[in-house]
């Protein structure tokens, strides 16, 4: 039930900032460190990627020597870790989170945004720190980094340390700044019911954000003392363990993962809705599930230790908890599929790369459960299946989440939209080669094949070698969203302030908006998907109005 | 006494201290985090040798730290009254408390640093998990409360120079409230290095 | 709003397309529950049978998982697209929810994760930690980068082929142990065919148990990074009859040395031979080039003729007898890590023949 306000206290209008450096370098605006992510986290996700690729031609036959054993082992350690705190994390918090949550809930900014310009400042020192740790010898032991041998071997480690500790304390600052955002700052009449699901999403992931971070931060400290000073916490040859190690760093992991999924989640429904011109299916069911994934991520951790040694009595409940974070998941995707049903749906390259989502998260969740079952994980730990199903679920699911998002706000960011033909063709590439790439690796782990390796018994040739040309054809599907990135600067159709006719408040302003966002702050009366009645906004310029009702595409 | 408060009024006022307060609290629940990953591999360590604490070390002794903990829980005191005279507009019984508070937290310090300096000669850092442990929460501990006390020698330069008044002191508010934080962990330290 | 939404109505071409799923569905059920996963992985272990009955379960319910949500996905995106005619604008269904519908898809995988559960649970036990009736306990330790095997009853440690007898029920104890100069680091033992794996992690010893119950010869992979050598650590499980391992147990009772040695005859290295296996084996760490030129080993050239360097790595003088030592035994110290013979695939005649290769070498 709310009261409606009137006379909003926070909707003073401060003065516009000057000069190149105010507007675009150090920037206070949400929008603008929201691009400086993307742009960002686009670099890292090329220089990951290319890591990936370089693995793949090693991989292309057995005793291949592209790379040598060590340069490999660097390659894909700084490939994963690139991957998920350069790219994913930053992508879909930093990008996305700042571009878009604030407009939903009808704000100017978010509550601290000197700390988020600050949270964003500290992401390239950390993307430099940790590619210059192949300067000193980069950490081989993949992005888990476990001891003893992260202790023992590569300088570069002490670098990694530095460097995850520093993109861990952005994190954790931006966490604590969003979810202030959605706690404090909502329009008036923006009830926790009112709210569209990417901001409930974004509220999930916030406090996973500041609550999980922490403990990340203090396990790298503490590995960082450990090489430095022979601090013996996981030296088993002083008392220490390094079982403890894997603890502390999956307590954070785990609870990282659904940091990366869960705002793609939000895209998935946001885009839905607009796109099928019907309300979402289960809106209180998907908010309420991504409250109780991420209260239940965080007693998980343990599946990751399945071989490590565990008590019995301990590995039985990580195991229940594992299957039980299945569930929520899993109501998310009926009700998304649901959510189909009885619309009126046009095919443009976000939904397509929603369904593409659909699919691949889909089946990146059941072999989740795979491996939630103790005793088949311990069949499945340590090889090709464990690739396969992490990349189906943060390739297949956040990155063509990412995709899909990109692909809808692109004309909100830039006032341009993206070529939908080239669109359509980027997302069929991708699924296809994404596909051939890993569904296979899944086969190659159950029957011997081991992960983080440089060779193979060659009984694995073929496989690998098809996968390695379709993880080609997948890097190259890449460059077709570069291209039209690019092209649509100069020669994209120019967008108006809602070319896919939706009904979030992020659509009801200017496209790209202004600094101030919303020149009056709206007032919302019901929840945002209810399409075929008005609009619940009051004090909302009736162009917006006007182009709300009536799709460009 | 109001020369330097914004000019923004009440309701606006009022709006950005619980924005700030809410997040402030959510930096203190990151940080009790923090404290609490590292009491997690405090346990896990004791936990899993055979004897505790390992051979050679001695257990360092409670009764120093127990007046350690007197200092630093009776600073907690002091900042309350401090916090009182705050409220109460009197600003006399303000500085001279967040003085006291001052002094008392610089005392607590001290005293750490003495016992540090105490045991070392046996106890080093990288020699054992006891050690390990110890020295790795005390020593974070310790930080936060040094963090503390500049914290609260700012917030006295801005009460002398008249930024604060009797309804807009979000500064202090939130220097109390990391106090208070910094001596709730202590409390949980002490227990588990000197009781338990 | 131009077009009356739909009303909740589950018409006839939804039943249709269901129909067409299930019948989907339940021929990809059957292969399920038929499959001879045997014939592609043999089932050679006690543990494999109830882990594979696992592996079924869990197929047996996600087929019609994933045939239905990717099904209904097709079908309603055929069903409910705007057509060309229609305006840009129509509207769907208000539908926003459907108790019944909503409990059922939340209680059914309950249901199916319960039952998960308890099957999992149960499986636990028939390989996790010591055995009950187990005749005998191995220990196996991991090394970088191969496995040592200590028989209760054996005067010396085997390395890298273990043999079982069938039938028997066994306990291993796993860990990982030190070398000369370096810590011990996190290994794994598997063997796809048993289904079984366990971690070897420095400063602790686990249990896990298993009978053998198919004859066979086994790759034992190592699945934890464990460093450069990581790749090309493995070894064999041989299973087999009681004869014949009765007949290995008194072969190694009367072996001095393991079955990986083999004397090496340094006489009759060829050179040429050397060469072209250097090519071949050698050249992803180390070039044919003084000791600084670095890639991951040191420059092998003057290796036994290089005054600034008269030692080898170890410490031993360089002669062929501590070189054959390193290729035979590999190496792991300050330097860096070298695979033995068997992980880098040399027997003694290769030993002899890479050795008299870089003797021409100066």
């Amino acid at each position: 039930m709310a009261t409606i306000e009137l006379a909003h206290p926070a909707s003073h209008i401060h003065p516009a900032p000057e000069g190149f450096v105010r507007k675009y370098i150090f920037s206070l605006d949400h929008k603008v460190i929201a691009v400086q992510y993307f742009i960002t986290s686009g670099l890292f996700f090329v220089l990951a990627g290319l890591l990936a690729e370089l693995i793949r031609v090693q991989l292309m036959q057995p005793n291949n020597t592209v790379l040598d054993p060590a340069t490999f082992n660097e390659a894909f350690s700084v490939h994963g870790s690139a991957m998920v705190w350069l790219v994913v994390i930053p992508i879909l918090t930093g990008g996305f989170g700042n571009l878009i949550m604030p407009l939903q809930i009808g704000a100017r900014d978010v509550a601290f945004p000197w700390l988020n310009m600050l949270s964003f400042w500290l992401f390239p020192p950390a993307g430099i720190l940790l590619f210059g740790s192949f300067l000193l010898g980069a950490p081989q032991a993949g992005w888990t980094e476990y001891p003893p041998i992260s202790v023992l071997a590569s300088p570069g480690t002490s670098m990694w340390c530095a460097a995850i500790f520093l993109i861990g304390v952005s994190s954790t600052i931006t966490g604590l700044n969003f979810l202030v955002t959605i706690i404090k700052m909502r329009a008036p009449g923006m009830t926790w019911t009112r709210m569209p699901l990417f901001v409930w999403a974004s509220a999930v992931t916030a406090f996973l954000n500041f609550i999980a971070t922490a403990n990340l931060s203090i396990s790298l400290a503490v590995l960082f003392i450990q090489r430095t000073f022979h601090v013996p916490f996981y030296d088993e040859t002083r008392g220490g363990s390094p079982v403890l190690w894997q603890h502390m760093f999956w307590f954070y992991s785990h609870p990282a993962v659904y940091i990366m999924i869960l705002p793609a989640f939000g895209i998935v429904s946001e885009i839905i809705p607009t796109m099928v011109r019907r309300p979402i299916f289960g809106y209180k069911a998907i908010a309420y599930s991504s409250v109780a994934i991420a209260l239940v991520s965080f007693m998980v951790w343990a599946h990751h230790m399945f071989t490590s040694g565990l008590a019995q009595w301990i590995q039985l409940p990580f195991m229940i908890m594992t299957m039980i974070v299945a569930i929520p998941t899993g109501v998310k995707v009926f009700s998304w599929v649901a959510s189909l049903w009885g619309g009126r749906i046009r095919f443009t390259s976000p939904l397509l790369f929603v369904l593409g989502f659909l699919s691949t998260f889909t089946f990146g969740g059941i072999t989740g459960v795979m491996l939630a079952s103790v005793p088949a994980d311990v069949h499945e730990h340590g090889t090709y299946f464990i690739v396969a199903h992490l990349h189906y679920v943060l390739f297949g699911g956040s990155m063509f989440g990412v995709f899909a998002g990109l692909y809808y706000w692109w004309p909100k960011m830039t006032g341009r939209m993206l070529d939908e033909r080239l669109g359509k063709i980027h997302f069929w590439l991708m699924f296809v080669a994404f596909n051939c790439t890993f569904l296979p690796m899944h086969w190659l782990g159950l029957l011997g094949m081991p992960r983080r390796v440089a060779t193979y018994d060659p009984i694995y040739w073929h496989t690998n070698l098809f996968v390695s040309i379709s993880a080609f054809v997948l890097g190259a599907s890449m460059l077709l969203f570069a291209y039209n990135a690019i092209h649509s600067a100069r020669y994209g159709k120019r967008a108006g302030p809602n070319p896919w006719g939706a009904r979030t408040l992020e659509w009801m302003i200017p496209s790209p908006p202004p600094y101030y966002n919303f020149k009056e702050l709206p007032v919302v009366l019901s929840g945002p998907y209810d399409y075929g009645k008005p609009l619940p906004y009051r004090d909302v310029d009736p162009d917006m109005i006007e182009a709300a009702a009536m799709p460009a595409y | 006494m109001a020369s330097h408060a914004l000019t923004l009024d009440d309701r606006a006022y009022a709006e950005q201290r619980d924005i700030r307060l809410l997040g402030f609290l959510f930096f203190l629940i990151s940080d009790s985090i923090f404290f609490g990953s590292l009491i997690f591999a405090y346990l896990y360590l004791r936990n899993a040798a055979p004897v505790w604490p390992p051979p050679g070390i001695e257990r360092p002794d409670v009764y120093l730290a127990a007046v350690n903990s007197i200092v630093l829980f009776g600073s907690g005191v002091t900042m309350h009254v401090a916090m009182e005279g705050m409220r109460r507009d009197r600003r006399g019984q303000f500085v001279g408390f967040i003085v006291a508070t001052i002094v008392l937290g610089t005392l607590f310090v001290s005293g750490q640093i003495y016992e540090y300096w105490h045991i070392l000669p046996v106890t080093k850092w990288a020699a054992t998990t006891f050690g390990a442990s110890f020295y790795t929460l005390t020593g974070m501990h310790g930080f936060h409360v040094s963090v503390g006390v500049i914290f609260l020698i700012t917030v006295l330069i801005q009460t002398l120079r008249g930024t604060y008044t009797k309804d807009r002191h979000f500064g202090l508010t939130a220097a109390t409230l990391y106090w208070h934080f910094v001596d709730i962990i202590w409390v949980a330290l002490f227990f588990l290095f000197y009781v338990y | 709003m131009s077009q009356q939404p739909e009303a909740f109505r589950l018409d006839a071409g939804f039943w249709r397309a269901t129909a067409l799923l299930a019948i989907i569905s339940i021929a990809l059920m059957i292969l399920v529950v038929v499959y001879p996963i045997g014939k592609l992985l043999p089932e050679a272990s006690s543990a494999s049978l109830s882990i594979d009955f696992l592996f079924r379960f869990m197929a047996f319910f996600s087929v019609p998982i994933l045939v239905f949500v990717n099904g209904y996905i097709i079908y309603f995106c055929i069903r409910y697209r705007r057509r060309k005619d229609e305006p840009l604008d129509s509207i769907g269904s208000p539908i926003h929810d459907h108790r019944a519908l909503e409990d059922t898809w939340t209680i059914v995988p309950t249901i199916l994760m319960v039952a998960l559960g308890i099957l999992s649970y149960l499986a636990m036990p028939q390989y996790y930690l010591k055995g009950k009736d187990s005749a005998a306990t191995i220990e196996a330790i991991g090394h970088q980068f191969y496995y040592e095997f200590r028989y209760p009853g054996l005067p010396h440690a085997v390395d890298n082929d273990m043999y079982l007898p069938l039938g028997v029920p066994v306990t291993i104890d796993l860990t990982s142990a030190e070398s000369d100069e370096t810590r011990a680091v996190i290994h794994s033992f598997w063997v796809p065919e048993f289904r079984v794996k366990q971690d070897m992690i420095p400063g602790m010893v686990v249990p896990i148990h298993f009978t053998p119950i198919e004859l066979g010869t086994y790759k034992l992979i190592c699945t934890e990074f464990c460093g450069l050598g990581h790749a090309h650590m493995w070894g064999y499980v041989h299973v087999v009859s009681r004869a014949d391992f009765d007949a290995w147990w008194n072969s190694q009772q009367k072996n001095a040395q393991t079955q990986a040695h083999q004397a090496i005859n340094f006489a009759s290295g060829n050179a040429s031979s050397g060469q072209a296996l250097f090519a071949q084996k050698c050249t992803a760490c180390h070039n044919a080039a003084p000791f600084d030129q670095r890639k991951v080993g040191p420059g092998l050239a003057n290796l036994f003729h290089d005054p600034q360097h008269p030692d080898l790595v170890d410490g031993k003088p360089a002669n062929a007898r501590d070189v054959g030592d390193i290729l035979e035994h590999g190496y792991q110290g300050s330097m860096g890590v070298m695979p033995n013979a068997q992980a880098n695939g040399l027997n003694a005649k290769d030993i002899a023949d890479l050795i008299a290769y870089l003797q021409t070498l100066k």
